[in-house]
């Protein structure tokens, strides 16, 4: 038992918090939450504004205290102990750097205040600008960098004390689109390198995506679903974390059984193949990605289905384009084929007829309980 | 913009605006150089007999300035100012900071009260508080002097300095402390090295503003100053009413230039705030 | 939720200011208030009876003996109240186009003229009071520039009258009504002051329209900011307005320094606090509390 919840550098257990709303009345932020966080991990918590992410890192690092439930950190129960003493240190949104102290001052705060000799100090505050790529700026004051640089300072100042976890708080929603990118490389190969767990918290699916090792889904307090990106994206767990990441289609409705594959039938009346799995009578929701739609072959083969629809736009993406098309109920659907399957698409023009298919098995069923 | 003629009178009337703000004022500091003995008004000549006067010195002109003898009253209120301004500032500054501390830095059901009650001395008129005071002192038997003047600015000091230092510390990015406390520092060290260097120039501006308003302060002082208590305003104000006399120009122009010279010093911290 | 250690933190910085205030703030009020209610005595002094025609004087139910309503009093109590107003209007009139030329000066320009403006608010009150005694006297700088010239031919008497007080009223309080103007102009958007002239209104529309509503909380707090000191004001009148223009300050003040029925003075006072109390309640309720500090 206890070596293997030595193996989890946070725990947090039952986490209930509520806050007074203004108007009056509850907001419930964290509704009963439970997960682990493993060692040296990218662990991104992502959900829409107002989810509770930011509160159950609040939790974790001492600034909110939890109503019930635990936090450990370490293996040690970490109730009342305030932020100053837990081991974690914190990336903040804003950066928060302090405006009076230059920038090796910020830097070399957290050793001067744990009393680590001025040499040993100097050091390491220098070890951590060479790591981030700040070399030569040790003697600026923060209002003298930029965006990206002031990122990279609050970065070393939360790494220099050797925290056992990294929270990060939306830390790269202030840089514009660019250097958010390779930011978001940089972070990932520095948790790499620096080889400790970085908990990220952003409502950026794409940013969640390509960073993460796990990625925890919040909703309303709750957590929708726990695993690598890939499986929130393929595999989503819920109707919330099927709309939430990636694009698609989604179609609600109750599987019925023909002779030879189940079929989903929508409330207005649309019918549609499903793979293998579902049971007859089940609650089921059919999510189609873009990527997963082609133009009908001219012989389709068994393992395709076929919708028909109309070609609404074509939109220019770059790499892909875009075909927003209409069923016939009324519904929108989108395709971006690939290279080949382009061609076959630019041949129709908007206002027309296609057919539009994917392979049966491709798209994920999720299955209400 | 569209309309030229428009702007055109705009700046006609922020320019007569100025002159109606500094010509009073630039009356006084010339004709303080003023020579003619009699009508104050009419220029003669450049002289500096007055400032003389007014620190003792000899003069030519002796019998019509009635103020000679007075110079030490002078001096002595000028004193007593400047005691109670700079004790009162100490004493101010340090409580309405501590103050502005509990309320803008802690959660407390009594914090709207708080609030209210720091806001309340400002609003109150100069004189309701004064007469307020003096029936206070005299019902419990407080002597009326340098003391009674001092516990009477600091009703209303403290207030300007918590309101200075806590627009400084509402200003202040709260995530900074945070910052400093997940850094690993104590509360003690979070205040010192991080609140304080941030609500220093706010501190400083504070204790700057509650000097000159207690330099500057007239009519509170004027009921609650004991007999042998005079400060400088109350002197001045002494004077005035019994009659115009040229010294009072030259005073005015040395406390007008005293005023300008805190007035900047205050306003330079503020510009770096 | 508080800690231990936070709430002993948090009442060693209350204490001192909670002391300070609820003994020599509260309590002088407080002591005013009682006193206001108690009989004057013969020689000056208190006699501890309640006794309630110091307000009956002022209000009309007083026809004791020594002790009878007087008009008077309402009159004088009246004239504050319109000449503070009458104060307001005019700083109102004068800081208005003043503050918008300000806001539309370059950067740099604005920075030096609003610190040219604010700083006489710095100088004595008795000193730029002085420089209009000066100006306005009999033999004063006006009198002497007007005669000099040939503009009149005897002196005109401008000092000791209503003119006079509202000049020395103005000119002190200015900085009250222009600061919370300039804050509130100053934050105007301004691409809604082109948005409207886009929309084809005309300057004078746009300033009402869109300017003078949104600068309202800087109007209304300069205004309570200018009523307040000027209706308890007792230097100006006493200085500029001489025996004929007596305001609620002047009475007070003789009530207390030279006919020692302190009851009665009290009782004027707790008239003007309260004139204030209704003020500020009613401005709060309208505007919030933010406007005020600034």
């Amino acid at each position: 038992m206890i070596e293997e919840a030595l193996d989890y550098i946070a725990e947090v257990k039952d986490a209930v918090k509520r806050f007074l709303a203004p108007e009056g009345g509850a907001i419930t932020a964290l509704d009963g939450i439970s997960l682990e966080i493993q060692q040296s991990q990218f662990v991104t918590l992502l959900g829409p504004s107002g989810c509770g992410k930011t509160t159950l890192l609040r939790a974790i690092s001492g600034f909110e205290e939890l109503d019930s439930g635990e936090v450990r950190i370490g293996g040690e129960l970490v109730t009342g102990v305030p932020p100053y003493r837990r081991p974690v240190n914190t990336v903040f949104q804003n950066y928060a750097l302090f405006p009076h102290l230059s920038v090796s001052g910020n830097i070399g705060y957290g050793l001067e205040v744990a009393g680590v000799p001025r040499k040993e100090r100097d050091r390491r505050v220098g070890e951590a600008l060479e790591r981030v790529g700040l070399a030569g700026f040790d003697l600026r004051k923060p209002a003298q960098l930029s965006g990206g640089q002031q990122q990279r300072v609050a970065l070393a100042r939360a790494i220099i004390n050797q925290p056992k976890l990294l929270l990060l708080d939306e830390p790269l929603s202030a840089l514009d689109r660019n250097l958010r990118q390779s930011m978001q490389l940089e972070l990932k190969s520095l948790q790499h390198d620096l080889g400790i767990c970085f908990l990220f918290v952003t409502h950026d699916q794409e940013e969640a995506l390509t960073m993460s090792d796990q990625v925890i889904v919040l909703n309303q307090g709750q957590i929708e679903q726990i695993g690598p990106p890939e499986a929130h994206y393929h595999q989503p767990a819920t109707r919330f974390v099927a709309e939430f990441i990636g694009d698609g289609t989604l179609f609600s409705g109750e599987i019925q059984n023909t002779i030879e594959n189940p079929i989903l039938v929508t409330k207005d009346g649309l019918s549609i193949a499903v793979g293998v799995g579902p049971k007859v009578g089940d609650k089921a929701t059919l999510i189609i990605r873009p990527e997963q739609l082609n133009i009908a072959p001219e012989n389709p083969d068994d393992s395709m289905v076929i919708l028909d629809a109309v070609l609404e736009q074509s939109v220019f993406q770059g790499a892909t384009r875009r075909y927003v098309c209409q069923l016939a109920n009324g519904t929108s659907i989108s395709a971006a084929p690939t290279e080949s399957g382009d061609q076959a698409f630019s041949r129709v023009k908007p206002g027309e007829p296609v057919r539009l298919a994917y392979r049966r098995s491709a798209p994920h069923v999720i299955i209400e309980t | 913009m569209k309309h030229p003629w428009l702007k055109r009178l705009l700046s006609v009337h922020g320019l007569l605006f100025l002159f109606f703000v500094y010509a009073p004022i630039i009356i006084v500091v010339v004709y303080s150089f003023n020579s003619h003995p009699v009508n104050m008004m009419v220029w003669k000549d450049f002289t500096l007999d007055w400032y003389f006067s007014i620190f003792g010195f000899p003069t030519k002109l002796t019998e019509q300035t009635l103020y000679v003898e007075s110079t030490d009253q002078l001096v002595s209120a000028l004193k007593n100012s400047l005691l109670v301004a700079a004790s009162t500032t100490t004493f101010a500054t340090i409580v309405g900071t501590t103050t502005a501390l509990a309320v803008y830095r802690h959660h407390f059901r009594l914090k709207p009260f708080y609030q209210g009650l720091l806001y309340m001395p400002m609003v109150m008129p100069d004189i309701v508080l004064g007469i307020a005071l003096l029936v206070f002192f005299v019902n419990f038997s407080i002597k009326l002097g340098l003391m009674s003047i001092m516990i009477g600015h600091c009703t209303f000091l403290i207030s300007y300095v918590f309101v200075v230092v806590s627009a400084r510390l509402a200003g202040m990015d709260d995530t900074l402390e945070q910052a400093s406390a997940d850094l690993g520092a104590k509360p003690w060290t979070t205040f010192r090295r991080v609140t304080l260097p941030q609500i220093l120039p706010g501190i400083v501006g504070g204790a700057l503003l509650a000097f000159i308003i207690s330099m500057d302060d007239l009519v509170i002082t004027y009921f609650i100053a004991g007999v042998d208590s005079t400060t400088l305003p109350v002197f001045i104000y002494g004077m005035l009413r019994r009659g115009v006399k040229p010294e009072i120009n030259a005073i005015a122009t040395l406390m007008l230039a005293f005023s300008f010279v805190i007035a900047s010093l205050g306003l330079y911290f503020r510009k770096r705030s | 939720m508080i800690g231990k250690r936070e709430s002993r933190r948090l009442a060693a910085l209350l204490i001192p200011g909670t002391l300070f205030l609820g003994i020599f703030f509260m309590g002088p009020l407080a002591v005013m208030i009682v006193f206001s209610f108690l009989e004057p005595g013969l020689y000056g002094g208190v006699e501890w009876n309640f006794y309630h025609l110091n307000y009956g004087r002022i209000l009309g139910w007083a026809d004791a003996e020594w002790e009878k309503f007087d008009p008077v009093y309402a009159e004088i109590f009246f004239r504050s109240v319109r000449l503070a107003l009458t104060n307001v209007a005019i700083t109102l009139l004068i800081c208005y186009p003043a503050a918008l030329w300000v806001s539309g000066l370059t950067t740099r320009w604005r920075t030096i003229v609003v610190f040219l403006i604010t700083l006489p608010f710095f100088v004595s009150l008795v000193v730029r009071l002085f420089c209009w005694v000066l100006i306005l006297r009999p033999s004063g700088f006006l009198n002497s520039t007007l005669l000099g010239l040939g503009l009149i031919s005897e002196p005109i008497d401008i000092i000791y009258t209503e003119t006079a007080v509202l000049i020395g009223m103005a000119y002190i309080l200015l900085p009250f009504m222009f600061l919370p103007l300039y804050a509130s102009i100053e934050k105007l958007d301004h691409s809604l002051v082109e948005a409207s002239s886009d929309l084809g209104a005309s300057p004078y529309q746009t300033f009402l329209r869109v300017i003078l509503p949104m600068t309202l909380p800087g109007i209304a707090a300069g205004a309570v900011l200018v009523f307040i000191p000027s209706l308890g004001n007792f230097i100006v009148p006493d200085l500029l307005g001489g025996a004929k223009v007596l305001m609620i300050g002047n009475l007070v003040e003789q009530q207390f320094l030279s006919a020692r029925n302190w009851p009665f003075g009290s009782a004027l006072s707790v008239m003007i606090m309260l004139v204030m109390l209704l003020l500020i309640i009613f401005f709060l309720r309208r505007i919030g509390r933010s406007e005020i500090v600034k």
